[in-house]
């Protein structure tokens, strides 16, 4: 029966129809999938899936991309309600746009994707200073930063992920704190990541949250 | 002595008089040019018209620009918050659209050429209309109704509203978005403009799948440019890719004139147009800022070789041009568009 329900569920979060994902939900758990496996067997397998099908160069869009992260995180937020116990926190993850920069739509779909994840999201907003970056990750002892940027000047200047790095190295902070950056340059010039010194970046937002779980793991091994 | 205008017009009819027309999308430059800030230098269209002049002069492309920044048009819905940087194109900082309830309020002026907020534009227009009307193809950027959404409320609440949102409200403001393009598009031909880059972002698939796309975006599409005509305009869907949606643009609404993605490869675009519009290669110029003059040559004669090797409806093109490109970068890249550009030197 799960197979179906994973089944159902990709193709309705695939084909952008967010009734349809949330109806296959509502009758699986009326057929006696718990909450959990719902988190845990079918929404997580379905971000996977599309994070295969974009590394196989699957054609996807934008949309799909915010469909996914936005079906995911809502599935997720009412299961947890419904869990027999709290799941565990895999780990914490700070982000907000670069100084200078206010385009958000990034950063909510890794937004969304994470907390399906079970990683704690402290989302700082736009326009943020490497400064507060760095402060609320020591505050909240986050394994990693991630930096969103659509524009070349937020992505590539100065007050950007560069002076993160920056702050990161003055404070001993490389091994506990990773930066993940992501955004159109990033996309149009794959080693842009390394040019502003960050660990690692994702090309959109689905791709993001597996880099990101990627990068949690390495801090805490 | 051929114009830019002549080498233009003879792309369009398939010809290449001494090398294909070199387009080149040089905006936030121009602050440096005018030794200005860029807030200083966008407060005053005749600093852009001077600054246009001065650029073509230096570096020799085909084209000159009305555009100074994408948030113009947000400006003549009402915004008044822009957001300057030292460095890097303004931004909308603060949308017009906060809320549902403000898309019944969202007045589209009755009348762009006279509204405030574009006076400075019909400023530069006019000087460079002046200047070098029907020599150098004149530019305008007008966002189409389907993408105008995303600077009048954000990115964000707009493909919220797109994928989840109330459809009447959805069908509301596209349709004062398609009201205020087909005004915009008229004021702009009435100030000069003869290059009208539609610029649609939510027509690519890259932003939206292809149904919506079918079902939406194209009816929207068509809509924006019935009245006017189709004269001029460029299909451009802001850097992402349109070889998915070229052929029913080209056989339902018949734009004539298609600007690709840089990630597109030029070939595939080129074979897929077939002759039946004019066709960019564009390069990626987000990577002229770190390229060796060297790279540059060379990736700008794989992309003109490799259009004109399929067809001669050809021009050269870039994207966004980051402030931070080296000039030495521009200039080479210009060059070597020219030198490749003309059909003796074809190593194929």
């Amino acid at each position: 029966m799960l197979d179906n329900v994973i089944k159902n569920y990709t193709e309705a979060v695939y084909d952008t129809d967010r009734v349809r994902a949330m109806q296959v939900v509502d009758d699986a758990l009326k057929q006696g999938v718990s909450p959990e496996d719902i988190v845990f067997k079918v929404v997580i397998p379905g971000l996977d899936l599309m994070v295969q099908s974009l590394s196989e160069g699957f054609d996807t869009n934008l949309a799909q991309h915010f469909m996914t992260s936005q079906i995911a995180a809502e599935i997720t937020e009412k299961m947890l309600i419904l869990f027999a116990t709290p799941p565990e926190i895999l780990g914490t993850v700070i982000i907000g746009t670069a100084e200078g920069d206010l385009h958000t739509l990034g950063k909510r779909i890794v937004i969304g994707c994470l907390k399906a994840q079970m990683i704690e999201v402290w989302d700082i907003g736009v326009n943020v200073t490497a400064e507060r970056f760095v402060d609320e990750a020591v505050a909240h002892e986050a394994q990693v930063i991630g930096v969103s940027a659509m524009m070349v000047h937020t992505a590539r200047g100065e007050n950007g992920a560069i002076k993160v790095r920056q702050l990161l190295d003055e404070r001993g902070l490389n091994d506990k704190i990773k930066l993940v950056v992501g955004g159109a340059p990033f996309r149009y010039d794959p080693e842009l990541y390394k040019t502003v010194k960050a660990d690692a970046w994702a090309e959109n937002g689905v791709s993001a949250a597996s880099v990101i779980m990627d990068c949690i793991r390495e801090v805490k091994k | 002595m051929t114009t830019s205008m002549d080498r233009l017009v003879a792309a369009i009819n398939g010809e290449v008089i001494d090398h294909i027309p070199v387009f080149c999308n040089l905006l936030d430059q121009g602050a440096k040019e005018m030794g200005l800030s860029i807030e200083e230098y966008f407060s005053n269209g005749e600093h852009v018209a001077e600054a246009q002049l001065k650029m073509l002069k230096k570096f020799g492309h085909d084209n000159v620009w009305s555009l100074f920044y994408v948030g113009k048009e947000a400006e003549l819905f009402g915004c008044n918050k822009i957001r300057f940087a030292k460095d890097g194109p303004p931004n909308v900082e603060d949308f017009v659209i906060k809320s549902y309830d403000d898309i019944e309020k969202l007045k589209v002026p009755d009348d762009i050429s006279t509204h405030p907020a574009f006076a400075e534009t019909a400023k530069c227009l006019e000087v460079l209309k002046r200047e070098v009307g029907g020599k150098v193809p004149i530019c305008a950027y007008l966002t189409g109704s389907m993408s105008l959404p995303a600077i009048l409320m954000g990115m964000e609440n707009w493909i919220e509203l797109l994928m989840i949102g109330p459809h009447d409200v959805r069908d509301q403001l596209l349709e004062k978005c398609s009201d205020f393009f087909r005004k915009e598009i008229e004021a702009y031909r009435k100030a000069g403009a003869d290059v009208l880059v539609y610029s649609n972002p939510y027509g690519s698939t890259d932003i939206i799948p292809m149904k919506m796309f079918d079902e939406l975006s194209f009816k929207w599409m068509k809509r924006d440019l019935e009245p006017g005509g189709l004269n001029g305009v460029v299909y451009y869907v802001g850097g992402a890719r349109l070889n998915s949606v070229a052929e029913k643009v080209i056989e339902e609404i018949g734009i004539g004139v298609f600007y690709p993605s840089p990630l597109e490869d030029i070939s595939d675009s080129m074979q897929l147009i077939d002759n039946r519009a004019l066709c960019a290669g564009v390069i990626n110029d987000i990577k002229l800022i770190d390229w060796t003059p060297e790279e540059v040559r060379s990736e700008v004669k794989r992309i003109v070789q490799s259009g004109l090797s399929v067809g001669h409806k050809f021009f050269f093109g870039t994207v966004v041009m980051p402030y931070g490109i080296p000039e030495e970068n521009i200039k080479t890249m210009i060059d070597a568009a020219k030198e490749y550009g003309r059909l003796d030197v074809m190593d194929i």
